[in-house]
């Protein structure tokens, strides 16, 4: 009996840690340019988890580590726009089902309800993220002033790209 | 031992729902980064005085500034000041992320000024925190104005510097301070006893009230404030300026009210004649305009 019970603790251990999956190094972009300004920005330092038995997937990201082109952009894209000293990170918490994720968006202090189309694949025992949608700026709150507001799109297309290792490996 | 069963299940399957819950928790996991403090504040000046800013690396930079007539001179007659405003225009560029070489021309005595500026130290936060930031600010500054004292004089006496230590730290998201002590050399000054050398320690502030207007002043005490004695005595008054500060895109608006009317570093920190307290007091401004030249 002491036996069985051991193996019960030991494979509920691996289960639990073998079915996680997690990244630090996930690839986030946007684009909110227009014809006249190019607004473009990426990180290699998201943060992703994976639960395969559950399906539940998280990822997040912390604003001030995307990179522009350009200095004062990178600083009015913190300091006007996303607020990131107020709203530090933006996430995602939800469950991948069939070829989409369904959850909860937060970006700069706003949470909305998102449906979007995933693919994530089981590659050398790794799983790899990859969707890419757009949000519209206005629904998360981020103000866009009168005399920019042909130079920035209203809409922001997201693209996260992740390789995601099991954890305890 | 079915009750040891029991509690180890439920021990388990409590485990199990835990371990559901935290996965999201494992995204704030993980080292803290190190982030670089942006912003401290909106414009590589305050008013007349350098904050910790530099242009990022490949950018270039005009400033227009300038600086109108008194309340007390005139003031109508010379259209509120601006018939005998006081001009500067600066030019600059950021060779890297932390070094900035620049030009300017002033019209009180026609200046020319060269300068450099470099980010020694940055304000950091998260893993490897630092609390403040140390820019080094020099500049030279070429006199072009004429001697009216009949005597014949080297170049050399048309030069004087001015090296800045300009401590800074972003207290909050609305809230820098700047303590920034600096000396100013003359290599000619009016009578043998003047200090060609003086000390100088600038306070100085803004603070936002929107995402982007901020209330900025500064004050600055000096060492000496008086040269040459008797019929030829020059009494000098510690320059103190408030303004404004409104950001618009690549542009920054600076307005404000000051008891200083030069703007080369000499001038307005070790010489300046004007007395707030006599009324003496000048609108002006600053604009400056960003260009990416190199991404």
């Amino acid at each position: 009996m002491k036996k069985l019970l051991l193996t019960a603790l030991l494979a509920s251990g691996t289960i639990v840690s073998a079915q996680q999956y997690l990244t630090r190094e996930a690839r986030l972009s946007f684009d909110a340019g227009s014809p006249l300004e190019d607004i473009e920005a990426f990180t290699e330092s998201g943060s992703a988890v994976f639960d395969a038995s559950s399906g539940k997937i998280g990822v997040q990201v912390l604003m001030t580590s995307f990179q522009f082109k350009r200095a004062l952009m990178q600083e009015h894209f913190n300091e006007n726009y996303v607020e990131s000293e107020k709203f530090p990170k933006a996430s995602f918490k939800g469950t991948y089902n069939e070829g989409e994720v369904t959850g909860e968006l937060t970006v700069h202090g706003v949470t909305k309800e998102i449906s979007v189309p995933a693919t994530l694949k089981e590659e050398n025992e790794n799983f790899v993220l990859t969707t890419a949608f757009d949000i519209i700026l206005a629904e998360y709150n981020v103000e866009i002033p009168s005399a920019v507001a042909d130079k920035i799109s209203k809409t922001a297309s997201i693209q996260v790209q992740a390789t995601l290792k099991s954890v305890g490996k | 031992m079915r009750r040891l069963c029991l509690i180890v299940f439920l021990s388990l399957s409590v485990f199990v729902a835990k371990a559901q819950e935290d996965l999201f928790d494992l995204l704030d996991e993980g080292p803290e980064p190190t982030q670089i403090t942006y912003a401290t504040f909106k414009g590589t000046k305050l008013l007349n005085a350098q904050t910790n800013e530099t242009p990022g690396k490949g950018v270039l930079q005009y400033i227009i500034s300038h600086r109108f007539g008194s309340f007390t001179d005139e003031y109508l007659y010379n259209f509120f000041g601006l018939d005998i405003a006081q001009i500067r225009m600066q030019l600059d560029y950021g060779i890297s992320d932390r070094l900035n070489v620049g030009i300017g021309r002033s019209s009180v005595l026609k200046t020319s000024d060269a300068f450099v500026k470099y980010r020694a130290l940055r304000q950091k936060t998260g893993g490897n925190a630092f609390p403040i930031s140390l820019t080094l600010y020099s500049s030279m500054n070429y006199r072009g104005a004429r001697f009216n004292d009949g005597l014949d004089h080297y170049i050399s006496d048309r030069l004087s510097y001015h090296h800045q230590a300009i401590f800074s730290r972003k207290m909050n998201e609305n809230l820098s301070l700047i303590v920034a002590p600096s000396v100013v050399h003359w290599n000619l000054v009016p009578s043998p006893g003047d200090p060609n050398d003086t000390y100088h320690l600038l306070l100085g502030g803004r603070h936002k009230v929107t995402k982007r207007i901020a209330l900025t002043g500064e004050y600055a005490f000096s060492s000496n404030r008086r040269y040459g004695s008797g019929a030829t005595e020059e009494r000098f008054h510690n320059p103190l300026s408030v303004g404004v500060d409104i950001e618009t895109g690549g542009h920054v608006f600076q307005f404000h009210l000051s008891n200083t009317r030069a703007m080369s570093d000499p001038l307005w920190m070790a010489q300046n004649p004007y007395s707030a307290a006599n009324g003496s007091l000048f609108l002006g401004f600053n604009i400056s305009r960003v260009f990416t030249v190199r991404q």
